[in-house]
């Protein structure tokens, strides 16, 4: 009897055992994640941080670890669909001066997402909840730059340049965004005001000198040029010579570029030209 | 002052508590808790201290509690049980000289945990060159939370069982990291005797997040020495209140 007994459990123990195998396979190809859905119920990150009783920066950090693997996991289709949700409502509402998941989770947007908007609006909130990071409102300057809106680029910049202890790169990165949208003015100033400051080394100089230089040729040249057309307006033809636009009164002074020298001047075409350009043209 | 009839009953308390098979289990677990920190923070990207961090301070807090909860709620209902209680009382020794032993001596294993998972946890930052002494006055306050349940937990071992009062104090617990919220109700009562209900109840239970400064101490916030000492003695205060109730409780109580 307790022979039959024990191979009825014997039989029972293989079957069980058995069962498990099939029935985990088969439910395993069925878990094949390919939506989001686990995502819709997740809680925005201030009723979990009620619900953690004192321990919310333990839940942003698993949760910021899970996005990390999550986002990594190319399987599911549609992972992006509660992107947003799962940096700007969820990790950063639970713990808001944590600082990674900021910059991360504007890095997933921008490059897998493409989503710019939400991109800013993470990196503003961060910059909001932790305003001694000037690394926030610098990497959105270089998102905007990417996305051709200079005039954001130079915005956030500006705002990075601010925080106290920001290295002196950004500076550049101001005055150039200025330069490429064609404000000359506060390019030029900008690119001055950091070759002219002692703090900064000597590779930081020769850029601003050499963005200074090319700057004011351009600045000259424009300066030329309405002269010209101004002097044409009035007699009709094109001056023999700069030096006759400053006899006309048309200009106090020819100018001459950062290394003395004069701009090339065709009388014919009424252009100038960089006094480089001129030179290697007369040779 | 183990000449003391307090004293000697807080040694033995100490003593009978590490003997005890939970504490060095918690302990186990809350050691293993920390140095998994390391594990885990390999898979973030950035961060890697704060991760180790918020979870060092999370066993030092949690594991506390556990340890004041599981084995507080058993001080006196194991003497009363194991009739004890008659053998000690018949002494010239008060009753609240008998609770307020048990209170420090289970203080004390409190006290050596949290030493140890501090330690613990700074020699594990310190092997990364990220020792971080700024998390001391939040674990200083994490620990008189642990002395504060403690206090809740003797308050209910001293008329309760120990089931009804794990579940009793790890309620005050959860309330305790809550009440909070009643301040919020209140404001949203239409009613006074709504707004008097989450006002009474407000003042009644101890706010356990005036305690928690981890965020602060992890992210480096300047935390000013009033808004420490003050906690501090709110903590310390209720846990003095909840240790006299518990003596009054208990004086009452009639063991025959």
């Amino acid at each position: 009897m307790r022979t039959l007994g024990t191979r009825v459990w014997g039989v029972c123990l293989v079957v069980a055992v058995a069962m498990i195998a099939v029935t985990s396979a088969k439910l395993d190809r069925g878990e094949s994640r390919t939506d989001s859905w686990d995502l819709l119920y997740l809680p925005n990150g201030r009723y979990l941080a009620v619900a953690s009783l004192g321990q919310r920066q333990v839940l942003a950090d698993f949760i910021y670890l899970w996005a990390i693997q999550y986002y990594g996991h190319y399987d599911i289709s549609n992972r992006y669909e509660h992107l947003d949700r799962i940096f700007r409502e969820v990790i950063t509402e639970l713990d808001p001066r944590y600082f990674d998941p900021y910059w991360i989770g504007a890095l997933i947007m921008t490059t897998e997402t493409k989503d710019l908007e939400r991109a800013l609006a993470l990196l503003d909130k961060g910059f909001v909840a932790n305003p001694d990071q000037w690394l926030l409102p610098y990497l959105a300057g270089w998102e905007c730059y990417h996305a051709r809106r200079l005039d954001l680029a130079a915005g956030y910049f500006e705002k990075a340049i601010r925080v106290p202890g920001a290295p002196a790169v950004i500076r550049r990165a101001y005055a150039a965004m200025y330069e490429k949208k064609g404000d000359r003015a506060v390019s030029i100033a900008a690119w001055a005001a950091i070759e002219s400051d002692p703090s900064v080394d000597e590779r930081g100089h020769q850029i601003a000198r050499r963005h200074l230089d090319s700057l004011r040729v351009e600045q000259d040249i424009e300066t030329l040029q309405q002269a010209i057309a101004r002097y044409a307006a009035k007699h009709g033809a094109n001056p023999g010579s700069l030096e006759a636009l400053v006899r006309d009164g048309a200009l106090p002074s020819v100018p001459v570029d950062s290394d003395g020298r004069p701009y090339g001047y065709d009388r014919r075409t009424g252009k100038v030209a960089p006094a480089s350009t001129h030179v290697l043209e007369a040779r | 002052m183990t000449n003391s009839p307090t004293g000697a009953i807080a040694l033995n308390t100490f003593r009978e508590a590490v003997r005890d098979r939970v504490l060095y289990l918690l302990m186990f677990f809350a050691l293993a808790w920390i140095s998994s920190a390391r594990v885990v923070a390999l898979m973030t990207v950035g961060s890697e201290a704060k991760i180790v961090k918020d979870l060092g301070l999370a066993a030092i807090e949690l594991v506390g509690v556990l340890i004041a909860v599981l084995i507080g709620v058993g001080l006196v209902f194991k003497e009363i049980e194991k009739r004890t209680v008659h053998v000690l009382l018949a002494r010239p020794i008060h009753r609240w000289q008998f609770l307020l032993g048990k209170y420090l001596g289970l203080a004390a294993v409190v006290s050596l945990n949290t030493l140890v998972m501090t330690a613990c946890l700074h020699l594990l930052l310190a092997t990364h060159g990220e020792a971080d002494f700024s998390l001391l006055p939040a674990i200083g306050l994490l620990w008189i939370e642990q002395l504060v349940m403690i206090s809740v937990a003797l308050l209910f071992s001293s008329f309760s069982s120990p089931i009804l009062s794990s579940v009793f104090t790890l309620s005050v617990f959860v309330m305790g990291h809550l009440s909070w919220s009643l301040r919020l109700l209140e404001r949203r009562m239409t009613t006074t005797a709504g707004r008097l209900l989450c006002e009474t109840l407000y003042w009644l239970l101890p706010n356990l997040e005036r305690l928690n400064l981890k965020a602060e101490a992890v992210h480096r916030v300047p935390i000013p020495s009033v808004q420490i000492v003050l906690a501090a003695a709110y903590g310390i205060a209720w846990s003095v209140l909840l240790v006299a109730l518990a003596a009054a409780v208990f004086s009452r109580r009639d063991f025959t």
